[in-house]
This record gives C-alpha cells, sequence and structure tokens, in this order.
C-alpha cells in the first residue's frame, strides 16, 4: 500500500537559481544539500509547512548528469527554456499578500491574481523552468482544485 | 470583507520589514503608524492574512533563523540567541523547543552530525535510483 509522496523532482536550467528562487525567496527549507566527488549536488527542499515532502532539483543540462544522452539533454533544454512545463500547484492562505509580497520581491508572474471557481489564483514561474499555479483555495473547494 | 489593494500592500510592507529587521526590537506600534493603521486594525488585518499574529510571527521567523545559524555558523548558542533578537536565553530555548522540537545545543548537534555525514558519505543522502537515472543513465 503506497501512502504518500515523500520526494518529487523538479528539472532546473540551474540548481543554484532554483536554490535561490526556493529557499532565499519563498522560504522553503533545505533537508539535504550533499555533492559527491563528480559535482552531482543532491539537493532537497520542503515547503514551510510540510517537510515530509522532500523536492529535489535536477538539472538535465549539467555536465555531471551522465544518464542523459544529446538527444534528452535537448529536449530538456527546450522545455525548460520555454517555461514550458507547469509543475504544479502552490498553496498560499492569502494569494493576493503573496502575490505583492513576490512581486516587490521581482518574483515573475503571468497576471494578476484572479479568482476561479476553486480559489484566488496567480500563475507564478520559477524563473528556472517551470510555472505553478499560486493558489489560495476556497473554502471546501478542494475537491474542485484543478 | 475584501481587503483594499492599498491596504494589502502597507501590510506586506511591514511583513517585509519584520523580515529584515526581526533581529533588532520591533516596536509594533510603529510599524502600525507606518502603515497608516491603527495597531487593532494592524493586528486583526495581519492576523487574517498570515494566519497568525505579528507577535507570533515574528518569534517564528527569529527561531527559524536560529535554526539556520546552529546548523551554519560558529557561534554560540547565547549569541545566536541574542543576534536574531531575543533577550533572554531561557526564553529562547524554550521557544526554539516548542517550534523545532529539540533544544538548541542539541539540534545544532545533529545538524553537525548530518552536515559531516554529508561531506564524507553523500551517496548514503542519494536514493539508489537518482544515481542510477541521473549519473549512470
Amino acid at each position: 500500500m503506497i501512502t504518500k509522496v515523500s520526494h518529487v523532482s523538479l528539472f532546473v536550467l540551474d540548481q543554484q537559481k532554483a536554490y535561490d528562487f526556493y529557499v532565499t525567496t519563498l522560504g522553503f527549507k533545505v533537508n539535504t544539500d550533499v555533492t559527491m566527488d563528480n559535482g552531482f549536488r543532491w539537493i532537497t527542499v520542503s515547503p514551510p509547512e510540510q517537510p515530509d515532502l522532500e523536492i529535489t532539483f535536477l538539472a538535465p543540462l549539467a555536465a555531471n548528469m551522465m544518464g542523459y544522452d544529446d538527444e534528452t539533454r535537448n529536449a530538456f533544454r527546450i522545455l525548460l527554456e520555454k517555461g514550458a512545463l507547469g509543475a504544479g500547484v502552490l498553496h498560499t492562505p492569502d494569494c493576493r499578500a503573496t502575490y505583492e509580497e513576490l512581486k516587490a520581491k521581482g518574483v515573475q508572474f503571468k497576471g494578476e491574481p484572479k479568482e476561479q471557481f476553486y480559489g484566488i489564483e496567480a500563475i507564478i514561474s520559477d524563473g528556472v523552468g517551470n510555472w505553478f499555479s499560486m493558489t489560495q483555495p476556497t473554502p471546501q473547494a478542494g475537491a474542485q482544485h484543478p | 470583507m475584501p481587503i483594499a489593494p492599498d491596504v494589502y500592500k502597507k501590510i506586506v510592507m511591514a511583513k517585509l520589514y519584520m523580515d529584515e529587521n526581526f533581529h533588532e526590537s520591533i516596536d509594533l506600534d510603529r510599524i502600525s503608524r507606518e502603515a497608516c493603521l491603527s495597531r487593532y486594525h494592524f493586528h486583526r488585518l495581519f492576523t487574517r492574512i498570515y494566519q497568525r499574529t505579528p507577535h507570533q510571527y515574528l518569534t517564528r521567523k527569529r527561531v527559524e533563523q536560529a535554526r539556520q545559524w546552529l546548523a551554519d555558523k560558529d557561534l554560540t548558542v547565547s549569541e545566536i540567541c541574542n543576534n536574531v533578537g531575543f533577550e533572554s536565553i531561557g526564553s529562547f530555548s524554550v521557544l526554539f523547543k516548542k517550534e523545532i522540537g529539540y533544544a538548541p545545543q542539541y539540534y545544532r548537534n545533529q545538524a553537525w552530525l548530518k552536515k559531516q555525514q554529508g561531506l564524507t558519505q553523500p551517496r548514503k543522502f542519494i536514493p539508489h535510483c537518482f544515481i542510477e537515472t541521473c549519473l549512470n543513465g
């Protein structure tokens, strides 16, 4: 029986820039940050109030990612540079306040927060190839969330 | 009742001020005045937006910074206590344990052990499937 998701991978253009965005700007917490002899860096971070979900940043374009052939790397490059990967939904208790705060910190959004049937939502870019829905769910809208 | 956009900005600016100056003595009356709100309204709106009172938010911010510095900086627990804005090591220890679950020195020891292990045995922290997929193909 599977009961939880413990780790998810986020493919990023640059691990350090991802670290800066998720840890320094968003306030995610670092669980693990180790580097192997060949330079492969394993970083996992967790959302501030979700310590048992670890998100790891994988940089498929890095030279030490030997597991990917050139064709695969090129596919990653195209998707990440286009920002074509929608990575998920970030929960916020107040979308408009978080929008104002992150905008003041220079984070990119696709427009201002909008009311949707499932809550108040703004589309946020992590600057390293992924976008998220940042949503303040309406009470009891969880089952209808996209 | 919805909060007006300009009021949102004032509360967010006050929160960012607290983020940058948490290590100093923060006068919530002054922050309220600078936000052009009464202390009562500032407290009510801040708590509504952040789901914590300004005081609770500030305490958590200080404890979180202490947690990071205990793991990363070569300062004594007392120095970290003072540097993050607590006036008493006793209240710091109690609040740290309440928020983090461990006493500051115990947390530091565990973080140090983990860091040492990460330096000497990084593979122990990486699920094998990731090594196989990312490095070996």
